[in-house]
């Protein structure tokens, strides 16, 4: 036990970002909109998380940063692709593009600096829990809030009137439309709750896990997390169960390096790829299930007139 | 500041060009002509990691020289066809001469190089010098065997953690001058090595520290771009060490103590030939004492006297030549003696460095 809690810790650490965006991306895509700009709001978010954080010294401030930097990217989507029925897969491109293009130019004169974050007196508490208390204290609040998203997500959208509607614009959006709901605005608040959710991913690594500004610091994680998404076939136990399967392997890849465990480094690297694609392709192939799940009118513009 | 292009200088420039060739006169460096100096780096200029140390030898250059150089710095040029064009245009707009920051803009370098006669080129990290374009590199080994000392002295679990970006030569020297500098003071250490596959993923090499302590390394080196792995190793209570790189500013207790790069000697002996119209291309690589390009940092008060001691000494020696980091017998992972008893390696084999030396826990994809 003692040889694997540090896995695991390691594990929460490094999937957390993941699980916040892609279960935001999964929102998105449920309401019929494809962004594929994650790691561009990502970036933002990271960065103004990251300013806020070390002028104000304040990590919820800084998270509620991260979150408006990514709304505010997102909206900046919206209004190209939702309005402007401009190609959703075009827009989303140009967004992560754009996005750390912006996160470096405001980014420059915090590069290389590094925060000094004392531990949350949250996580101090949850250390004296028995048993859970050596699970939980080493890691960050955020950490246990991405739980009670995913469960808030989950029941939003299979126990809830609200996730009912969403999902039926992602699915016809002109029936939904026809009796009566404001489609447009759906897609819009769904995109910026993803925008809102990468943002927050992203502050979480400036913030908690690197600490630091250092430009592309996302380091293609939004894009894993889109990926994520797509092989979890648009399902959030999936998204989570994909986020850890990656995160757990990279820890435990580079815990097998350091024990010396002879297979080239590259091919360790490759493995959380793999591996996450593996499982969750072998879990979703049923390809019924795969149709069900798929929001029927992703990525397509939708025009009440048309 | 950095000068900027106009068109009336470019105008200026390229008429003072054409005037001198239709007169013939070969234009030899005139004194009190002002020296243009053209750098182009590939990634931004921050506070500390690669780019900074490049930004420092030109900023050195200006100190030095004052008004008699004028710098055009060119940053975060990331595509290598981006870096061509402007070279071009740089060794047009008569800079007479031109750094290149990178490995990455060598080949580039060694092409354009040779017909661009008017100007003449460095490169850092080029692997050979050629016609028209000078290299230089670090012996970085010189700096990682003497922070090797104080790992050596100051782990109490004999077990050292590095973290790699890439396996290139550069980094596999280093980590392997890091133990021997380490075993040489303390025969027991041995060292774990995590690749991380990415030059920037801070992310990733905290992940790969705590692994690394998991496992029961003490001290943490490797071959950072930012502090993160100074951050991490304080976080969780054990020593770091900067290579290339000195973190205290950001790692305020755990860091031991670091070695940084200083190219300022390259740039400045560069100005110098080309002002007196001697520049030769030549290819330099150098480590510690007076002109290299390893400079030991101030090491932390935490470091005992003794150790500190050890390591000014081995400087000493190193810088004297009678210490090579590399002196034989220096045996590799599987036991095979690689230089033996009494042999220095040559230049050569230590650039083109792919195996690790015995005591290393962890693999090299071209091991074998």
């Amino acid at each position: 036990m003692n040889g694997l809690l540090p896995i695991l810790i390691a594990t929460l650490v490094a999937g957390t970002p993941l699980v916040y965006a892609a279960l935001g991306e999964l929102v998105t895509e449920r309401s019929g909109v494809l962004n594929l700009g994650v790691e561009g709001m990502m970036l933002v978010g990271a960065i103004a998380a990251f300013a806020v954080a070390y002028h104000t010294g304040s990590v919820p401030l800084a998270v509620l940063a991260g979150a408006a930097a990514g709304i505010g990217m997102a909206l900046l989507f919206g209004l190209l692709a939702i309005s402007f029925k401009a190609n959703q897969v075009a827009a989303g491109l140009a967004l992560a593009i754009f996005g750390g293009g912006l996160s470096s130019y405001l980014g420059k004169s915090y590069v290389g600096m590094a925060l000094v974050i004392p531990q949350s007196q949250l996580s101090a508490a949850a250390a004296d829990i028995p048993v859970l208390g050596a699970l939980l204290g080493p890691l960050h609040p955020l950490v246990w809030l991405s739980w009670l998203v995913f469960a808030a997500i989950a029941w939003f959208l299979y126990r809830s009137r609200a996730g009912l509607v969403l999902r039926a614009v992602g699915e016809s959006p002109s029936a939904a439309h026809a009796i009566g709901y404001p489609v447009i605005r759906i897609r819009y608040a769904a995109t910026a709750f993803g925008g809102a959710m990468a943002g927050i991913a992203g502050a979480y690594v400036s913030v908690i896990y690197t600490a630091l500004w250092t430009e592309g610091l996302v380091a293609g994680r939004g894009w894993i997390a889109v990926a994520l998404v797509v092989f979890a076939t648009w399902r959030p136990e999936r998204c989570i169960l994909g986020a850890y399967l990656f995160g757990g392997v990279t820890t435990a890849q580079l815990f097998a390096q350091g024990a010396g465990v002879a297979v080239p480094s590259e091919l360790m690297s490759a493995l959380p790829y793999l591996a996450t694609v593996l499982v969750l392709v072998l879990i979703s192939r049923d390809e019924t299930l795969i149709r069900l799940n798929l929001p029927a009118s992703l990525g397509k513009p939708f025009d009440a007139e048309g | 500041m950095q000068s900027t292009f106009t068109r009336r200088r470019f105008l200026g420039t390229a008429a003072a060009g054409s005037l001198a060739a239709a007169t013939g006169f070969r234009p030899a460096f005139a004194q009190d002509e002002v020296l243009k100096v053209g750098v182009i780096h590939m990634g931004a200029i921050s506070d500390t990691g690669w780019e900074y140390f490049q930004a420092e030898a030109w900023r050195k250059l200006k100190a030095n020289y004052g008004d008699k150089v004028e710098v055009t710095v060119l940053e975060n040029i990331a595509q290598i066809q981006d870096c061509e064009r402007l070279f071009r245009q740089l060794a047009t707009t008569g800079h007479k001469l031109i750094f290149g920051t990178t490995f990455s803009q060598y080949a580039s370098l060694k092409k354009l190089a040779p017909s661009l006669g008017k100007a003449h080129f460095e490169c850092c990290a080029g692997i050979e010098a050629g016609p028209n374009l000078g290299v230089f590199e670090a012996k970085h080994f010189e700096g990682t065997y003497l922070t090797g000392i104080a790992a050596g002295r100051m782990t109490k679990s004999n077990v050292l953690g590095w973290v790699g970006a890439f396996p290139v030569p550069q980094v596999v020297y280093s980590l392997n001058a890091f133990l021997l500098g380490a075993r040489s003071v303390n025969p027991e250490a041995t060292l774990k090595v995590v690749w991380a596959n990415a030059w920037v993923d801070p992310g990733k090499e905290k992940d790969a520290v705590a692994a690394l302590v998991a496992q029961g390394a003490d001290v943490i080196s490797g071959s950072p771009n930012t502090p993160v792995q100074g951050l991490a190793a304080e976080e969780k209570g054990v020593w770091s060490i900067g290579s290339t790189g000195d973190f205290s500013a950001y790692v305020k207790k755990a860091q031991l103590c670091s070695f940084e790069l200083d190219w300022s000697a390259a740039h400045i002996e560069a100005a110098e030939g080309v002002i007196n119209g001697t520049w030769a291309p030549t290819s330099r690589w150098r480590g510690l004492g007076p002109g290299g390009f390893v400079k030991m940092t101030t090491a932390s008060p935490e470091l005992p006297e003794s150790v500190a001691a050890e390591m000014a000494a081995a400087e000493a020696a190193i810088i004297a030549g009678t210490l090579h980091p590399f002196a034989g017998p220096v045996k590799d992972q599987s036991g095979t003696v690689r230089f033996a008893a009494g042999a220095t390696p040559g230049d050569d084999e230590l650039k083109g460095m792919n195996w690790l030396v015995e005591g290393v826990q962890g693999t090299l994809p071209s091991a074998g």
